[in-house]
């Protein structure tokens, strides 16, 4: 039997039913995604962060290492994906003088993880920007930005600037005024008191080679001294040169210049121009 | 008189139900974000205010909801749905211009990237905006087929 074309249909059974499937579609994928966003929230709760000590190193290269141990504790109900700790070092001029970066593609829910964040510093392209900062305490600037994407899809991220005390290895480095001494009927001995405080954060080992020129630049003589000077602590000594007997330089040596050189297993400087007398 | 006694009792049978359905749709609403907020507090408490503006827009959700509730089976109901659902839409738009919240706290800067989220709720916002104006529409087909002689037969 065909059917009538006008059939006469019950009350909203045309538009209502689609209309309701969309009306309980829609409220479902809001329960859902409210559901999601509260257990993600939630989950942020029971997730811990934590720096350990920072261990210094030096690497044969002549590289200062620095290593942060860094805990993240993710207890929460949601991994966390592609995990990345950057940090930049700036001079006060804003000049990058280290970068590192550390990735760490997952963190699964209900781990405990330690990741070290490790970056170099050479002190010869520290010393390549500023020379100051052998003989200067300065502040560097740290830049440090951790991001992550927590619980799949909503990323995250956290940034923050600080200063950085940098101490200077051979901060106040003077020479002081010379004393002369008769040593033989051929030389006679110029002593300079030398001294400096090690503010670094690492002990200091080397030696000072200085060069002594008298007032017309001629070189007199050469003095090496070898220093061990543990962090925080000073270092007082004397350079001690033997400068021949002879007219000429007698009258020129009251007065002129000293070249020194520093030399350490972590860097190589020189020379520095001390003038006297 | 008996007929209009009986019609005048349905109306408050039918009042009185409005107000129990939506003070239950209301009390519902509030108890799952009274759930929900202590799980919330521990990311979004980060961010200042935006506890309160939450709280803010469960107010006025639940207000338009009632209004909506309460008159039910006249066009107004879908003012009040469509109202809330274009509500939905602009406190997203507000809070979330760009889909990224930042924050910072003395040193710090937190910025927290909400742009999936923000898509899906935007996406459904307008799911609910366009099944009100359908409902809407549908209500005024009916209407209109009512008053045209045109309507269905009643159930027996």
């Amino acid at each position: 039997m065909k059917k009538p074309l006008l059939t006469i249909l019950k009350e909203g059974t045309i538009m209502n039913v689609p209309i309701r499937a969309l009306g309980i579609a829609t409220s479902i994928f809001w329960i859902l995604l409210i559901a999601f966003l509260a257990l993600s929230a939630y989950s942020f709760k029971d997730l811990n962060f934590d720096f350990g000590e920072p261990q210094l190193t030096t690497a044969p290269d002549g590289q200062l290492l620095f290593s942060l141990p860094l805990y993240i504790d993710n207890r929460g109900y949601c991994s966390l994906k592609e995990f990345s700790l950057s940090t930049i070092f700036s001079d006060s001029e804003g000049v990058e003088i280290s970068r590192a970066n550390t990735f760490v593609p997952v963190i699964p829910s209900g781990k405990n993880v330690t990741i070290f964040h490790n970056f170099t510093m050479s002190m010869d392209s520290v010393l390549e920007n500023a020379e100051q900062y052998l003989f200067d305490d300065n502040n560097l600037t740290a830049s440090v930005t951790a991001g992550l994407t927590f619980a799949e899809l909503l990323p995250a991220q956290i940034s923050t600037n600080f200063t950085f005390p940098w101490g200077a290895p051979f901060h106040n480095f003077a020479l002081g005024q010379p004393s002369f001494g008769r040593f033989n009927s051929t030389y006679s001995t110029m002593s300079v008191p030398m001294s400096f405080e090690n503010h670094a954060a690492l002990d200091l080992e080397g030696s000072i080679r200085a060069k002594l020129f008298d007032s017309v630049g001629s070189s007199l003589g050469e003095s090496q001294t070898l220093f061990f000077v543990p962090q925080q602590t000073s270092c007082n000594g004397n350079l001690e040169f033997y400068i021949p007997l002879s007219t000429a330089s007698l009258s020129t040596a009251n007065n002129g210049h000293f070249k020194v050189y520093f030399f350490t297993p972590l860097l190589e400087y020189g020379p520095l121009v001390i003038p006297y007398g | 008189m008996v007929e209009e006694k009986k019609k005048r009792k349905n109306i408050i049978k039918d009042v009185s139900f409005r107000v129990v359905k939506a003070a239950l749709k209301a009390i519902l609403v509030y108890l799952i974000y009274f759930l929900l907020a202590p799980m919330l507090a521990p990311l979004f408490g980060l961010i200042p205010g935006i506890m309160q503006s939450i709280e803010a827009f469960v107010v006025i959700y639940i207000v338009l909801m009632i209004l909506s509730d309460l008159t039910e089976r006249t066009v107004f109901q879908y003012f009040f749905s469509t109202a809330r659902t274009l509500f939905i839409i602009a406190y997203l738009l507000l809070s979330l211009s760009d889909g990224t919240i930042s924050t910072s706290y003395e040193n710090f800067s937190l910025t927290l990237n909400l742009t999936l989220f923000y898509t899906i709720a935007i996406s459904l916002s307008l799911l609910g905006l366009a099944s009100s104006i359908l409902q809407a529409i549908n209500f005024m087909c009916e209407r209109a087929e009512v008053s045209s002689g045109l309507q269905p037969p009643q159930k027996a």
